[in-house]
């Protein structure tokens, strides 16, 4: 392994391997300077650069060439420099390009989160939430598509999408033989239906588990629970397609979905295939590992019963009454 | 009409019959047959075929583009000697010459005039820019739209192959070269350099994310140089007469002959090959070329450089802030910068007269834009279309006065956030247009009914220059 390079990302310096992206150096160190990614996914080649979420200033290039890049830059797909010094939550010209990206990725977007599956687990509504301004100047008729479903599986609510392109990758590098999934052209794109023809394969339905928001769900959970009333558990199982190590999503006693193993960042540990995913719902098909950790800025986790340290809810007794009590309630129903 | 002054009348007139003698690329254009190989020959064609193949390594060649000091002509305006040194060179790895002839831009023809009269003048331009770049197989990727010059290309291309200057073994110096005509994939987007690339892999026109620039990894990730039309065509006389003698026509930084695609209310619409550094004025109104505004009009807008750049009122468009002749270079025209200033662009050099509504211009751009950004990355998929919106809201007498400033901001979240330079181009012409033209827009507001049936006419912009300070609010 050659020299590590030194970056400086919000003032805290770090060492990291040459060809590390900006994105993947704030990840290492951690915390609130880690741009949010929509686009980008570390286990596909070629994702990210799309979505413009994770725009951060270069505010010196490298050390031999210390000048400032010109335009905000994608970290996700801008490699670190030896010396460069970076700016993101620090500068406010990011702060105001991501509120303005936020802004625009949601003039489109239903905002049916009431109805959406993905609700609780959704970057879209974290980052909006995060970032977003809470009324929308957008006046116009909102895009809109047909629900699709691609197969008896999966459901495709293309209004929804955001076009990360992540699933693109997915279907392009977990499934043989096809080419890439989008028609149209500008935010007249849709996923398109060759992606039907994936279906067939082992691996489809992780394009579940990459979609940042509910525009790919999984028709055997559908309106079946809200997330967050269900506990996320760890378990594997010898499977001889995939390494079989899965998050199972409990209601009580009863399995109601199988997902691959989410780290804080969103993305799954391992592809999982669709056997595991869609097929094996039942706990004695599994080893259970134990409790699932949850990031704990996620809703899901406000109901899981190993109260994670949200702050309010930690230092409340009442608070934390309540939720047990909710939690019971939920997983009784 | 315009008054002009005797003398200078007659200096232009001199000066045009100077020029007239120099034209680099169009000197031929009208005679008949020159679209065959035999007549074209006869008229000095692919002289510099063999003078570069037998007598100059392609080292020289480079040099001698580099000694010309010939900037791009398909927008960006970016040294083609230097782009051409940029090259990678690994060992076992082919090289690639492609020709950029997607011209889509609004305003912009040149490239089609070029290819239907003069084929050759590009084919035998690629031969030689081949050459020099080691490369031994190259591509014209032509527009979808453009089937008659595609075969136009390619009856050109089999008369070249028949004739020994391209294939096996070209003029018995070894050398060997295929050229191949690509139709294109229909879209404005696949003019992009990476996206062109992709497109011509066989994928979606999506433009890719730089770095790796193409010199490093373009096409079946091989090192590849993409080049305009014109700028091919032009290494032709380079060649011929010499870099030095090429560098001499032109101001400045802005050497050699530039088509330009003339339109809009001009008397004399076309493409013309101008030295750099003509004077708008003088191209708007001589007789050699737009002679003037069409039905004794007045100036109300130019944009000069195709859509995609700022459009500046009559005055800012004659003269510079500082009261200079603004001129047809890449100095001038972008001398102000994004305040009082455009740029050279592709030379799509669109003249509006006192009718025209600059709104409807505006979001007639928009349109345009909305319909062909290719939708990968949010703020120009999202951004475009929202701008579409507004403005044809405010076009058709719904319009509120904060729209005006919501235009504003939406451009400035598209520009320099985006994948490609389309976003850019989506956001200049908007945001240009109301820096200039603000009170129009303003009317449009607070009289809908009478802006659906009248334009607002010339209003100021036909005034001395604006103060400086007044320009740069
Ligand atoms: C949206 C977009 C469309 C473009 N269309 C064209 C085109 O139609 N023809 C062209 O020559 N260059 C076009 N360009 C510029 C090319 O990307 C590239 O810069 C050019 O082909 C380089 O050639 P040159 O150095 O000879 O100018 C376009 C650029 C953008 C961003
Ligand atoms: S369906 Fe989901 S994963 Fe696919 S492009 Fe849309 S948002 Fe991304
Ligand atoms: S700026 Fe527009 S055209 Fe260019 S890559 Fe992004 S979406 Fe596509
Ligand atoms: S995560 Fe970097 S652009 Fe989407």
């Amino acid at each position: 392994m050659s020299e590590k390079v030194k970056v400086t990302i919000d003032g805290i310096t770090i060492d990291v391997d040459p060809g590390t992206s900006i994105l993947n150096a704030a990840r290492q160190i951690g915390g609130d300077i880690v741009p949010p990614a929509m686009c980008y996914y570390s286990k596909l080649e070629g994702s990210g650069g799309k979505c413009r979420t994770c725009l951060v200033k270069v505010s010196k290039g490298s050390e031999k060439d210390p000048r400032p890049m010109p335009k905000l830059v994608a970290s996700c797909r801008t490699g670190v420099m030896d010396g460069m010094e970076v700016q993101n939550i620090t500068s406010p010209e990011v702060i105001e390009a991501r509120k303005g990206v936020v802004e625009i990725l949601l003039i489109n977007h239903p905002l049916d989160c009431p109805v959406c599956d993905q609700a609780g687990e959704c970057h879209l509504q974290d980052l909006s939430y995060e970032h977003g301004v809470a009324n929308t100047r957008y006046e116009f008729e909102r895009r809109t598509f047909e629900r699709i479903d691609i197969g008896d599986k999966i459901q495709l609510h293309m209004t929804r999408c955001i076009l990360c392109y992540r699933c693109v990758y997915v279907a392009d590098q977990l499934t043989d033989g096809r080419q890439h999934g989008i028609l149209g052209r500008g935010d007249a794109s849709e996923i398109s239906t060759y992606i039907e023809k994936a279906i067939d394969n082992d691996f489809s339905g992780n394009v579940i588990d990459v979609c940042p928001v509910g525009a790919l769900t999984d028709r055997t959970f559908r309106f079946k629970n809200r997330v967050w009333f269900t506990k996320p558990v760890d378990a594997h199982r010898d499977c001889p397609t995939c390494k079989g190590k899965v998050t199972l999503w409990y209601k009580g006693e009863e399995v109601l979905r199988v997902t691959g193993r989410k780290d804080q960042f969103g993305e799954v540990e391992d592809f999982i295939c669709n056997t595991c995913r869609f097929e094996t719902k039942n706990t004695s098909d599994w080893v259970i590992e134990g409790p699932r950790q949850i990031a704990h800025t996620s809703v899901i986790s406000a109901n899981h019963y190993e109260m994670l340290p949200l702050p309010v809810i930690k230092q409340n007794q009442a608070l934390i009454e309540a939720n047990k009590i909710e939690f019971d309630r939920a997983s009784k129903i | 009409m315009r008054k002009e002054n005797n003398l200078s009348h007659l200096i232009s007139h001199i000066s045009n019959l100077v020029k007239m003698a120099r034209k680099l690329l169009l000197e031929h254009i009208n005679v008949p047959g020159i679209n065959t190989l035999d007549v074209y020959r006869q008229h000095g064609g692919y002289r510099s075929v063999e003078k570069a193949l037998k007598t100059m390594s392609p080292d020289a060649i480079v040099e001698e583009v580099k000694t010309s000091g010939l900037r791009g002509r398909g927008g960006a305006g970016f040294p083609t000697g230097m782009k051409w040194s940029f090259l990678a060179k690994p060992e076992g790895k082919e090289r690639y010459l492609v020709c950029n002839a997607d011209e889509s831009e609004p305003g912009t023809f040149k490239d089609r005039y070029l290819m239907t009269y003069i084929p050759h003048a590009l084919i035998e331009g690629m031969i030689v820019s081949s050459f020099a770049l080691g490369a031994r197989t190259s591509y014209i990727y032509v527009r979808g739209e453009m089937m008659p010059q595609i075969r136009i290309l390619e009856k050109a291309i089999a008369e070249a192959k028949n004739a020994g200057f391209l294939g096996k073994n070209i003029l018995g110096t070894g050398y060997d070269l295929e050229l191949y005509v690509q139709p294109g994939g229909g879209a404005y987007i696949c003019g992009e350099e990476t996206a062109l690339i992709e497109s011509l892999e066989g994928k979606r026109g999506n433009p890719r994310i730089k770095p790796p620039f193409p010199a490093i990894s373009g096409v079946w990730a091989c090192p590849t140089v993409v080049n305009n039309v014109e700028t091919i065509a032009a290494v032709v006389p380079i060649i011929n007469d010499g870099g030095e003698e090429y560098a001499k026509i032109g101001i400045g930084r802005s050497t050699g002959t530039k088509l330009i695609s003339a339109s809009g209310n001009l008397n004399k619409p076309g493409v013309y090959e101008i030295d750099l550094g003509v004077p708008v004025e003088e191209f708007i109104y001589s007789d050699e070329y737009c002679g003037g505004i069409a039905n004794g009009k007045r100036l109300k807008a130019v944009v000069a450089g195709g859509s995609s750049v700022p459009i500046l009122p009559a005055n800012l468009s004659l003269k510079t802030v500082n009261g200079e002749s603004r001129l047809m270079s890449y100095e001038s025209l972008s001398d102000g910068g994004f305040q009082s200033g455009s740029m050279l662009g592709s030379g799509g050099f669109i003249a509006f007269d006192e009718d025209q509504c600059i709104v409807r211009n505006t979001w007639n751009f928009a349109r345009f834009y909305h319909h062909e950004s290719c939708g990968q990355c949010s703020p120009c998929r999202e951004g475009t279309g929202w701008m579409e919106k507004v403005l044809h809201r405010l076009e058709y007498g719904h319009g509120k006065m904060s729209d005006i400033d919501l235009l504003v901001d939406v451009a400035r979240k598209i520009e320099g956030n985006t994948i490609c330079p389309l976003g850019d181009a989506a956001a200049w012409p908007v945001a240009s247009a109301i820096r200039h033209f603000r009170d129009e827009f303003e009317w449009h507001v607070t009289n809908p009914k009478e802006a659906m049936d009248r334009n607002y006419g010339l209003a100021k912009y036909a005034d001395p220059l604006p103060k400086l300070e007044e320009v740069s609010q």
